[in-house]
Formats: C-alpha cells, sequence, structure tokens
C-alpha cells in the first residue's frame, strides 16, 4: 500500500490525452501529491454502472505538467511506445507468458480456494443442523442405543475439530484439480510494463501545453487543495479541502487574465450557482504575465484568489 | 476495515432519506465497493456515504480516509480474468480488414494452418465482406457470448470484425481477451502458443486515435454502453461519410413531409369551407395594413380573427423549413452516435430509428457555445420528429420542450460527461390565443387540465 513506484513515473500520452494505467501510480500521486484525476475506466468486476469506474486515471494537462515541473513524472508517447512489442525477442515473450500463466494459475487456486471455503461453510451448516437433529434422536434414543450415543457425541461437540480435517482435506485435494497449467485463467494484464522496458528519458516528450489558467490551478494545489475538473458546476475546477474520496467540494474556481474585465453577470452567475450548492466561487489569477517572468512556475506566486457569495440581500 | 463498513451499513437513518441523486456525479467512497463482494456475480449499488466537511487532524479521520485509499486500491486493482468456459480471443489487426483470400501467394505454406481455422477455402470476398467498415482493427474468429449481438461486423469466413470502441469496451470490461499479431508475419495470428495478451494500456494507446476515436468519444461510448444502451457510429462520425449521411437524410424526409403537409392545410372539405371563409372575413390585404388600420376594416365577429391579423412577426417553422444540407454542419457539431434505449431490440443488420443522436464535445477544444448557424446546421441534419401522442397533444409545454428536431450534446470535460439535449421548439405553432382554457401543462394542473381533456 505505502509502496513508492519508480520515479519518474511515466504518464501515456494517447491522441493529446493524458492517461495513467498503473495502480501503483495512481494510489501513489493521490496520496503524496494530491493529483486524482477522473477514472474512465470499466471495472471489470462490476462493469454495468457508472457510479465507481476503474483505470486508466486521465489527468488534465494542468496536473500532467505539475507533475513534470515537480520531476515526478514523464510524458511517453504510448501508441509508440507499444511498438516495441512487435519487436519483443521470442525469448523474451516466452518469459512473459510463463510469468502469466503463473499468475493466472494464482487466480485460480485462490478462486478455487475460495470456492471451497464457500463451499465448506455452507456444508458446515448443513452437518450442524444434521448433527443436532441427530442429537435429538440421539437423546430420544439415548437409554436403547449407549453405544451409537458414544460415537455421535464427538462429533456434535468438537465440530470446529471435524472441520478443520475437512478443510485440510479439501485443501489438499484442490491442487490436484486445480494445479494444471491448461486450467490456469487467462489474464489481461493492466499494463505493459513488463513486458516493455521502462521508456528511456531521451524518448520523453515535452511538458504538456497548458491553459492561461494554469498558474491559478498551481496556486491552488500548493496550498494543499485537491482539483479536478468543473464541468458538472460550470467552472474550471473545484476545489477540495482533502480528498475527494472524503470530503465535499468547497469552491468553484474560475481563472481570469490580471487584466482581463470580468462581466459583471458572469460574477452573480458564478455567486447564485455557488451559492446555491454550498460552494464558495473563486476568481483569481496571476499578476504577472509569462513575459515577465521566467517560467510558469514562477506566476504561481504572484496569483491571488477572491472568493464571492452570494449575499442574497 | 469491516467494522468501519459495518459502522455505515448500521446507521443507514441518514443514508436512506437522501433524495434522488445521480452518484455518479460525485467521486463516490470506494469503502462502500466494499459490500460487493467482488466474487459473487453481482449486487445492488451502495448507498451514497457521508462525507466530512473539511479535514481535521483526528487519528479517525486519517484512519477512514486510508481506509478509503485502500479500498479504492484494491478495487482498482482486480485483475481480468478469463475462465474457460468464458473464454473468448480475438486478434489485433492494425492494418484492418484483411480477407482471408488475400494471402499473398508465397506464404502458401501457411494457408494450410488458416484454412483449418476456417474450414472453408479462401475465395474472393463476398460483397458483404466488402461492406465492412474500413476502421476495424480487431477479429474474434470464433464469436459467442452475449456481447457480440449488437457489436462488429462479420465476414464471410465466420470472424468477427470489431471497431475500436467495441474492442477497447469488451478488453476493459474483462470479455474479451485480445492477442497482438505474431511477429514475424503480421498476416498469421500467432496460432503457435506465442501470441501475446494485449494489455490493457496497449489497447487504450493503439485503439484510441484509430479511425476517429478521440478519447471525449469513447468517454461517452463506455459510459452509455455501461448503462445498457445500445451504441452504432452515425455517418457524421468522419468527414469522408457526408456524401452517405446526404442520402441517408434526403431519404427520410419526404415521407414526412407528405405526412405532415396535409395535415397543416386542414382536411378536406373542411379545410375548403375553412379558406372560403377566410376569403371571405379576409378584408387585409396588403394596401390595408399599409395605410388602414392593422385588423383592417372587415368585419371582425370573434376575438380570434383579431389576434390572427395581429400577428405580423414572422416565425420560423420547423416543418415546412427547406431541407438543408448536411454538410453545413461543422466539426464538433456532428451526429456521431445513433443511440437506443437498453430496451428497444436493436438489429445488427437492419437498425431501427435512432432514438437519440448524440454529438460529442471536448471543453478543451470547444470553449464556447455553439453558435446559431452551428447549431442551426447540426439540428437540421437530424430528421423531423415533432412531438406526437395523446400526452403531447394535450400538454403544451411538453410539445415545445420535446421539439420538432432534436440532438444530444454530449460535453466531455476531462472524462467528466454530461448531456443536454437541444431542440428545436417552435414557439409560432402555439397560438396561446387559440387555448381558452390558457396555457395547460402539468404546472398549472386543475381547471386548465381538466377542459383540455374535454375537447
Amino acid at each position: 500500500m505505502e509502496s513508492q513506484p519508480e520515479l519518474p513515473i511515466p504518464i501515456s500520452y494517447v491522441s493529446g490525452r493524458y492517461l495513467l494505467h498503473s495502480i501503483e501510480a495512481v494510489t501513489y500521486l493521490r496520496r503524496e501529491h494530491h493529483i486524482c484525476g477522473v477514472l474512465i475506466g470499466t471495472l471489470p468486476q462490476n462493469p454495468q454502472q457508472n457510479v465507481f469506474l476503474g483505470l486508466p486515471l486521465e489527468l488534465m494537462p494542468e496536473e500532467a505538467r505539475l507533475l513534470v515541473d515537480k520531476d515526478v513524472a514523464c510524458i511517453v508517447d504510448e501508441a509508440k511506445a507499444q511498438n516495441g512489442m512487435k519487436t519483443l525477442l521470442e525469448e523474451d515473450r516466452r518469459r512473459y507468458l510463463r510469468e502469466l500463466e503463473a499468475e493466472g494459475l494464482h487466480y485460480t487456486r485462490l478462486q478455487g480456494d475460495l470456492k471451497d471455503s464457500k463451499r465448506e461453510q455452507s456444508l458446515k451448516k448443513i452437518e450442524e443442523k444434521k448433527a443436532k437433529a441427530k442429537a435429538v434422536a440421539a437423546a430420544a434414543a439415548a437409554q436403547t442405543q449407549a453405544a451409537e450415543d458414544t460415537s455421535l457425541e464427538p462429533s456434535q461437540k468438537d465440530t470446529a475439530v471435524v472441520d478443520l480435517f475437512a478443510s485440510e482435506d479439501t485443501r489438499s485435494s484442490s491442487p490436484s484439480t486445480s494445479t494444471p497449467p491448461q486450467n490456469a485463467m487467462a489474464i489481461t494484464p493492466a499494463t505493459s510494463y513488463p513486458p516493455l522496458p521502462t521508456p528511456s528519458s531521451s524518448s520523453h516528450l515535452a511538458a504538456p501545453a497548458v491553459p492561461s489558467s494554469y498558474p491559478l490551478f498551481a496556486h491552488l494545489h500548493s496550498r494543499g487543495y485537491f482539483l479536478s475538473p468543473g464541468l458538472r458546476f460550470g467552472c474550471q475546477y473545484m476545489a477540495y479541502p482533502g480528498d475527494p474520496l472524503r470530503f465535499h467540494s468547497h469552491f468553484l474556481v474560475v481563472s481570469y487574465d490580471w487584466d482581463q474585465n470580468i462581466d459583471l453577470m458572469d460574477l452573480i452567475v458564478g455567486g447564485r450557482l455557488g451559492t446555491g450548492v454550498k460552494k464558495g466561487f473563486l476568481i483569481g489569477g496571476a499578476q504577472k504575465t509569462v513575459d515577465e517572468v521566467d517560467s510558469e512556475a514562477d506566476r504561481v506566486d504572484t496569483v491571488r484568489a477572491f472568493s464571492l457569495e452570494w449575499a442574497g440581500m | 476495515m469491516a467494522d468501519a463498513d459495518e459502522e455505515v451499513l448500521q446507521n443507514p437513518a441518514n443514508a436512506s432519506v437522501q433524495p434522488e441523486v445521480d452518484l455518479s456525479d460525485e467521486t463516490q467512497d470506494f469503502r462502500f465497493l466494499n459490500n460487493l463482494n467482488i466474487y459473487a456475480d453481482s449486487g445492488s449499488l451502495p448507498r451514497r456515504g457521508e462525507k466530512d466537511f473539511e479535514p481535521n487532524p483526528t487519528e479517525h479521520q486519517t484512519g477512514v480516509l486510508s481506509e478509503s485509499r485502500r479500498a479504492m486500491h484494491n478495487a482498482l486493482s482486480f485483475p481480468r480474468l478469463h475462465s474457460k468456459k468464458a473464454h473468448v480471443i480475438a486478434f489485433y489487426a492494425p492494418d484492418g480488414y484483411t480477407p482471408l483470400a488475400e494471402i499473398p501467394p508465397p506464404k502458401a505454406p501457411q494457408q494450410t494452418d488458416k484454412s483449418t481455422e476456417s474450414a472453408e477455402k479462401p475465395a474472393r470476398p463476398t460483397p458483404r465482406s466488402a461492406n465492412i467498415n474500413p476502421d476495424v482493427c480487431v477479429y474474434v474468429p470464433n464469436p459467442k457470448g452475449p456481447f457480440f449481438k449488437s457489436v462488429g461486423q462479420s465476414d464471410r469466413w465466420n470472424r468477427l470484425w470489431l471497431l475500436p470502441e467495441e474492442a477497447l469496451y469488451l478488453i476493459e470490461r474483462g470479455s474479451l481477451d485480445i492477442r497482438w499479431p505474431s511477429p514475424t508475419d503480421p498476416a498469421i495470428p500467432g496460432e503457435d502458443g506465442l501470441s501475446i495478451p494485449m494489455s490493457l494500456q496497449a489497447a487504450w494507446a493503439s485503439f484510441i486515435g484509430h479511425g476517429g476515436l478521440t478519447l471525449e468519444r469513447y468517454s461517452v461510448y463506455s459510459g452509455l454502453k455501461r448503462l445498457g444502451y445500445t451504441l452504432a457510429r452515425a455517418p457524421g462520425w468522419c468527414d469522408e461519410a457526408e456524401q452517405r449521411e446526404h442520402e441517408q437524410n434526403l431519404a427520410p424526409s419526404p415521407s414526412y413531409n407528405q405526412n405532415i403537409i396535409p395535415k397543416l392545410r386542414g382536411a378536406g372539405l373542411a379545410g375548403i369551407l375553412g379558406s372560403l371563409f377566410n376569403w371571405i372575413h379576409d378584408p387585409y390585404s396588403t394596401a390595408s395594413t399599409t395605410s388602414g388600420p392593422m385588423i383592417g376594416t372587415g368585419i371582425n365577429r370573434h376575438y380570434m380573427d383579431v389576434y390572427r391579423k395581429l400577428a405580423i412577426i414572422p416565425w420560423y417553422d420547423p416543418i415546412t423549413a427547406s431541407p438543408s444540407n448536411p454538410s453545413d454542419t461543422t466539426a464538433p457539431f456532428r451526429v456521431v452516435f445513433h443511440v437506443w434505449k437498453p430496451s428497444t431490440p436493436v438489429k445488427k443488420s437492419a437498425p431501427p430509428t435512432p432514438e437519440f443522436r448524440v454529438a460529442v464535445l471536448s471543453t478543451r477544444d470547444q470553449t464556447t457555445m455553439p453558435n446559431m448557424t452551428q447549431l442551426g446546421a447540426l439540428l437540421e441534419s437530424t430528421p423531423l420528429d415533432p412531438p406526437s401522442g395523446e400526452k403531447m397533444e394535450r400538454m403544451m409545454y411538453m410539445r415545445l420542450r420535446h421539439g420538432y428536431r432534436n440532438v444530444i450534446l454530449a460535453v466531455v470535460d476531462q472524462g467528466v460527461v454530461s448531456y443536454l439535449r437541444v431542440a428545436d421548439s417552435a414557439f409560432g405553432k402555439e397560438k396561446l390565443y387559440e387555448n381558452q382554457g390558457g396555457p395547460r401543462g402539468p404546472k398549472r394542473g386543475g381547471r386548465g387540465y381538466q377542459k383540455s381533456k374535454k375537447r
């Protein structure tokens, strides 16, 4: 859980968008760098719903840029990288297939064990019922059939012991049924590394281009806010005080340029909407233009932000 | 972990009174997914969880958060397994559809391998094969299972060809095992046991961007597929299809016009009589409006006539509007998906009239609302769909909301999708003055509603 993936984390650049496929990277970035992204994939264990989604994680260009600027991640042209699959040596292919098979076997066993333990539990219940019924019958016939009584007693009292034996029996028998490799389940791996080697640093793409709202994004992020796309509330970003898993968002964020004229209607619309959904409407921007500073990162220090609330008077 | 779950489960009081909310609208606490046994076949979705207002330095909160994260980690690292029974293998064909017959002669020895698979001697491709979409990139040699009912196109060798979005959706949900083509000879799939399964990452990298499939389009596709809708590419998918789209749209429109125009004129004798009366009563000519009073000098027996004459502002009638050229639509404002409800049976070979038409926009590429020209062209590229049915007849607001043409805009912001329905309402066709009971609709209810029923 607390594992740290190898840095920099490769971010897949696919058709103009930024994706993450490695679960380690996703968990790590969320925990250590407050980068949440948006899950856009289907969960194989529950594929017909949209409430819980799975990998990959789509990152905003702003998020990808932030990570690249921090040297935590790098951008990889994934379609090109996948071409490496064609040039994979036969030896490597065989080894990879063997690994997959071993993994598949592991899951087959796991599932087999799970089934066994389930069956065991239900068997146990049935057995207990039977034992009880027998015990009642035996108690009735206790006086006449003393010999049978003694043979029944242990199984009734020490069901736990009996079950231990039973479970051992199934465990010893299950490998013999599920070990043959042809029974191994096939696996669709989540990522391509391995078998592909980690892309070399020379193949990394340039840092992502970001919209003019980036300084405000980076500013809020540096203050510990978790940011996510704001489409649902008609803003640029939603700012969460903590991990969105556990907290509601506090601000609807819209960025403006420093000298930009702001339409009063936009402020009223944002302010009313934000207050209506119990969030603040936050506007802000960087004071300095790109020409005045060395890099985008320097502009972050010059950002000012304001929050609006609809007073309703 | 179990304790925390039970705590929430045992206090459902606060959760049960929640009004109906779209759960997918917010980041959900993955701990609730734990309630679904991942090895069980299915389960109902968990209720909305309680969230805290803001972080505080208590250990309890830290514990709950790390619990949530661990649950998320576990849920997301669930493997995609293919059991022996439901194992469907497919092969990636980066070059698109290749008929078996087109195996070049030098590779004749391998052809024998192939024919065992297909059990049929390669021959000239039939017209059916020729119809296969050029964007297909995955084929299933032995399609079985429920998922192939509504997706894919089969060729004469009984191979099912999948479009990139279909293949990606199936591999994502763990229903398809896609293999890389053999490196030595791409025409021959690795039958030698060395075919490497394609990873999910590779599938996303290979299929997104293939044949016009953008990430936004796929987000919409998979989101609707997960909810059970049936989707098919619409002719507006790519620019080259404009011609086809044009032909398709021309076909249904005449029938619509034939159906509707007679109604407008009023039927038979009544219509003729009506126009006769109009001619008698109708004193207003251009001369009288320019010089005389606006409502003319004739006899006005009824307020209705006065109102009718006062209606001098021209309005847009979606029914009589001239048919447009669908190629007027501009790039993101094009119908790219035809969608059917889960309850509608859709035959692959003869799909029924689409129930929804969806255009996909990305907020990062298209930052403004569409302008009138773009929106008009988009709406006019959809067939006329006038409000019909008893309910629509009765309720004006429903008629206005339904409109005469409609299209759904799927707006995608970095993976978050919102759907907007845009309809062409004809306010000019709703004559409020003819409606003596006043505007009728569910909002007014009461008297107006009763009156309209009697009529």
